[in-house]
């Protein structure tokens, strides 16, 4: 081959690659966002994890939803067309659904034309996360929640086929456009599961149309439409044209209160045409990608935060002159060492507080979180009721040398002075970079005051199987908010709850235990925030955990994105936002 | 017995090497493994919930049983749905081998090809500069770990300089070709050093042999010599390396595929592993197997034809 035909090769291969290159329509509002996991699948009874969930929701909707832009966090009707009817005794929960709501086109309905969502639809589904056969993944949720739910699920278990028709008392569509709940124990925070995914309503003909793969077509009635779901890295939603008149929200909380978040009140959602979900798991490209203009937010990662954030408050020059913009939100969580509460060792309460004492936080938050996030004070995160903002808790430790004194004559109380006596004791980790270096800080604070840890790398299902077969003595771990509740916090204190339950460390206080069973049956009122607060107060100085932070999310965000919010419970989010074009356009010719 | 018979007899062997293979990978998840219906249910599992998902999962079953099944879904290569997404697996093989090979293919090619014309060039200029100049650049190539060549290409090349995309893929000729270039010369860059050094060795292994020096009485040129008989003296070791590393392209490649957010079999398999999702795992071990095999006997087809006087038997 000469070189002109090497020339002619090159060029023909040039014009391929430029060619690849899609063609973009200027006036079209794209969301450009990113999710940091893959995303099993968009089955709502399946959608377990953040990054499942928040897919599913942008398809299918439940009966309640969070209000966008109200803090303490607000239930709200979705496609319920009010908030529910409460018997007095708290147990009947009857619900008029919104009417002219229809399901997405799709090929298992009459037509192609998705019908109108009817108050059965609800039952099937929620029968559907009760169904034995699919072992659907939220069933935790209803389980022994709802009467005669869990007795239906039981008898179907050993059938060959689950009978849907079979009527269970406490799921019951009245008529076209009435469900009713009836409880099978008082449970205040039932109306909190109305507003998660794993209750979205489904539409028969399209689960049987489709069968096992209905997770991978996704027929909902909410804002955007995803005709055919694939596991790959790229995830592109539109804008459901036949969306019901939904409305952007005219009232906010105070910090919401103004023309930047109110500026679309009245109109009509999603105000989007088009979302594009990348799927990028790793820090740098994510990062580079957000630097670059491609992406419309994302979180600021670890290694970056220096450079980006050099103050620990203000944007960097670099960031603010392109027009982004920091904003940071307390998430409703907590990370934590567990103690096993079945070894006669850890349940001396002298040494764990002697442990918590040694451990130094500041230094743990500047190390893993860069200064960011909130010492625990105890298991409840601030932001619900609950948590007490003038509690300090009397064990932690600060970094003071004093505490360290502290922590050394708590120790010699508990009777293993400088830590003689005292045998080596474990701690698991997952096998990741941030659990070893976690590990290690934690053997290293131990160590200051004679206290001799060891610690053990393993992948998350060992690190499981280990708390639930008690063959362990600390482990590191982190909670998340189900629903904003302390309730969702204090169970992990809860003796019942015990392995392979929430309350991993089998903590079993009968006083406590006695506290939460009153609390867990009461509608919120001030005299259940007391007792929460009680309850959180002796989570503090009976040290059944090491707690750690509250972390924050420092979420940085293009100058052209509006109406961006930071929330825990973000799988409507997408339809409120808003892109102006003009200003992106501007915008990019900086990047 | 004549070069079918062997074929075949070779082929049976995937017989006795699949049933070994399900037995490590069966012993393996009994022992190893965590408890995979915690993993599945999560935060919120209960005992109950841990039972009646084990019976779903046949879990519950005698383990002989559940070792048959095992074999039974290595022969028919119907591996049913994984446990942690319910996706079907062949489907999710399919999806993830597509964009694995479109990268690794392509990158195995040129890095083959560039690795024999520099190895021929250095064998033919064997102790001199350039030879050393090699070998001293293939040892640093090889030094460095991968995953500093990837945050520096992706920084410099596509951030920087804005030469490539930083990250992504989309399916379908030609959208991914933009995805994969850089990907593509990273992986070029980490295997041509290891490559060289290997292909240079068997050269040289070559070029002192006395058919060279016959050659050379004769007259012929040095690039004849070079490659119309030391390179084909030297394919047998050739064509084991490089059809023995052709079933593991199909599974990608790991860190680059997670940089550059290609969504192959690498993550898939890395996936599968940390949520105990004993299927895909059985899925890709035993198809691993089975191409290792495949290509064994590929191997030994090919020396017949690099080589008349190797017959098998």
């Amino acid at each position: 081959m000469n070189i002109n035909k090497l020339s002619v090769l090159f060029l023909v291969l040039l014009l391929i690659v430029s060619s690849c290159t899609k063609k973009k329509n200027s006036n079209e509002k794209v969301l450009n966002l990113v999710s940091t996991n893959k995303v099993k699948g968009m089955d709502p009874i399946y959608a377990n994890d953040l990054y499942s969930s928040r897919e599913v929701g942008r398809v299918y909707e439940s009966l309640l939803e969070y209000h966008y832009l109200k803090r303490p966090y607000v239930l709200k009707p979705n496609l319920a067309e009010s908030m529910p009817k409460v018997s007095s005794d708290g147990l009947t929960y009857t619900f008029k659904i919104k009417k002219g709501v229809y399901f997405h086109d799709d090929v298992s309905f009459p037509g192609g034309k998705g019908r109108e969502l009817v108050a059965s639809d609800f039952v099937y589904s929620i029968k559907r996360l009760a169904d034995p056969k699919l072992q659907g993944l939220g069933w935790w949720l209803l389980d022994g929640k709802l009467a005669g739910l869990n007795k239906w699920r039981k008898e179907n278990a050993t059938k060959a086929k689950v009978d849907y028709k079979e009527e269970v008392e406490g799921l019951k569509a009245l008529d076209k456009y009435t469900l009713q709940f009836k409880l099978a124990k008082p449970f205040p925070q039932f109306l909190y599961s109305l507003a998660m995914t794993f209750t979205s309503a489904v539409a028969k003909e399209v689960v049987d149309h489709y069968g096992k793969e209905f997770l991978n077509h996704p027929v909902g009635t909410g804002a955007f439409v995803l005709p055919v779901f694939k596991q790959g890295n790229r995830i592109v939603y539109t804008k459901n044209l036949k969306f019901r008149n939904k409305t952007y929200p005219c009232d906010a909380s105070e910090e919401f209160n103004n023309s930047v978040f109110l500026a679309d009140c009245g109109k009509k959602l999603p105000l989007v045409d088009k979302l594009i979900i990348n799927i990028v798991i790793e820090d740098q490209p994510r990062w580079l990608n957000f630097k670059r203009g491609k992406f419309d937010w994302v979180s600021v990662p670890k290694d970056n935060f220096q450079s980006a954030i050099p103050d620990s408050k203000n944007l960097s020059a670099e960031f603010s002159s392109k027009g982004v913009t920091l904003l940071v939100s307390p998430s409703l969580d907590v990370t934590y060492t567990a103690f096993n509460h079945d070894m006669k060792l850890l349940q001396n309460v002298k040494l764990r507080r002697a442990m918590m004492m040694a451990f130094d936080i500041t230094k743990s938050n500047k190390l893993f979180f860069n200064s960011t996030a909130l010492p625990a004070q105890s298991i409840v995160p601030p932001g619900i009721a609950g948590y007490d903002k003038n509690y300090k808790n009397p064990y932690k430790n600060y970094g003071t040398a004093e505490m360290v004194t502290k922590a050394k004559a708590m120790l010699a109380e508990a009777g293993y002075a400088g830590g003689k006596g005292l045998p080596e004791i474990t701690y698991d980790t997952v096998s990741s970079t941030v659990g070893r270096q976690g590990g290690e800080y934690l053997k290293k604070q131990m160590a200051k005051v004679g206290i001799n840890i060891k610690v053990v790398q393993n992948t998350w299902p060992e690190l499981q199987k280990k708390i639930t077969n008690r063959n362990i003595m600390l482990y590191g771990i982190a909670w998340s908010a189900d629903y904003p509740d302390a309730e969702n916090f204090l169970q992990l204190l809860y003796g019942p709850n015990k392995a392979p339950g929430a309350n991993g460390s089998d903590y079993d206080n009968p006083v406590f235990n006695s506290l939460f069973k009153k609390a867990a049956v009461m509608q919120d009122s001030p005299e259940r925030t007391a007792i929460y607060e009680k309850l959180n107060r002796m989570a503090a100085e009976l040290v059944p955990l090491i707690y750690g932070v509250h972390r924050q999310t420092f979420v940085v965000k293009q100058g052209w994105i509006k109406n961006f919010v930071n929330t825990d419970f973000e799988q409507g989010r997408a339809q409120y936002l808003n892109i102006d074009l003009k200003n992106k356009e501007e915008m990019l010719k900086k990047f | 017995m004549n070069n079918y018979s062997y074929i075949i007899k070779r082929l049976l062997y995937v017989i006795p090497v699949i049933l070994g293979v399900c037995l490590i990978i069966f012993i393996l998840f009994n022992l190893v493994g965590g408890d995979p219906t915690q993993a599945m249910l999560g935060k919120h599992a209960t005992l109950e919930q841990m039972r009646e998902l084990r019976v779903e999962l046949g879990l519950d079953k005698p383990l002989l049983s559940q070792y048959f099944d095992i074999v039974r879904s290595a022969f028919t290569f119907d591996f049913g749905r994984s446990w942690s997404t319910k996706q079907q697996i062949s489907q999710m093989i399919k999806q993830g081998a597509v964009p694995s090979l479109t990268m690794t293919v392509p990158a195995f090619m040129i890095s083959t090809v560039l690795a024999i014309l520099i190895s021929l060039v250095v064998a033919f200029f064997r102790g001199k500069f350039i030879d050393k100049a090699v070998v001293f650049i293939c040892v640093s190539l090889m030094s460095i770990s991968s995953l500093a060549y990837i945050l520096f290409g992706q920084y410099f090349f596509a951030y920087k300089l804005g030469l490539f995309e930083i990250s992504g893929y989309e399916e379908g000729f030609p959208l991914f070709i933009p995805y994969v270039i850089l990907p593509i010369l990273i992986w070029v860059v980490l295997s041509v050093g290891r490559d060289i050094r290997f292909y240079r060795t068997v050269l040289l292994d070559e070029v002192y042999q006395d058919y060279v020096r016959t050659g050379r009485a004769k007259g012929l040129s040095e690039n004849t010599i070079m490659l119309k008989h030391v390179l084909k003296n030297a394919l047998v070791p050739i064509i084991t390396y490089v059809i023995i590393q052709i079933p593991f392209l199909i599974l990608g490649a790991l860190l680059l595929e997670s940089f550059f957010g290609i969504p192959g079999l690498g993550g898939m398999t890395l996936n599968a592993i940390n949520s105990s999702d004993f299927p895909v795992i059985k899925a890709v071990t035993i198809l691993s197997s089975v191409a290792y095999i495949l290509f064994s006997v590929l191997t030994d087809v090919l020396y017949t034809v690099a080589d008349p006087r190797v017959r098998l038997k």
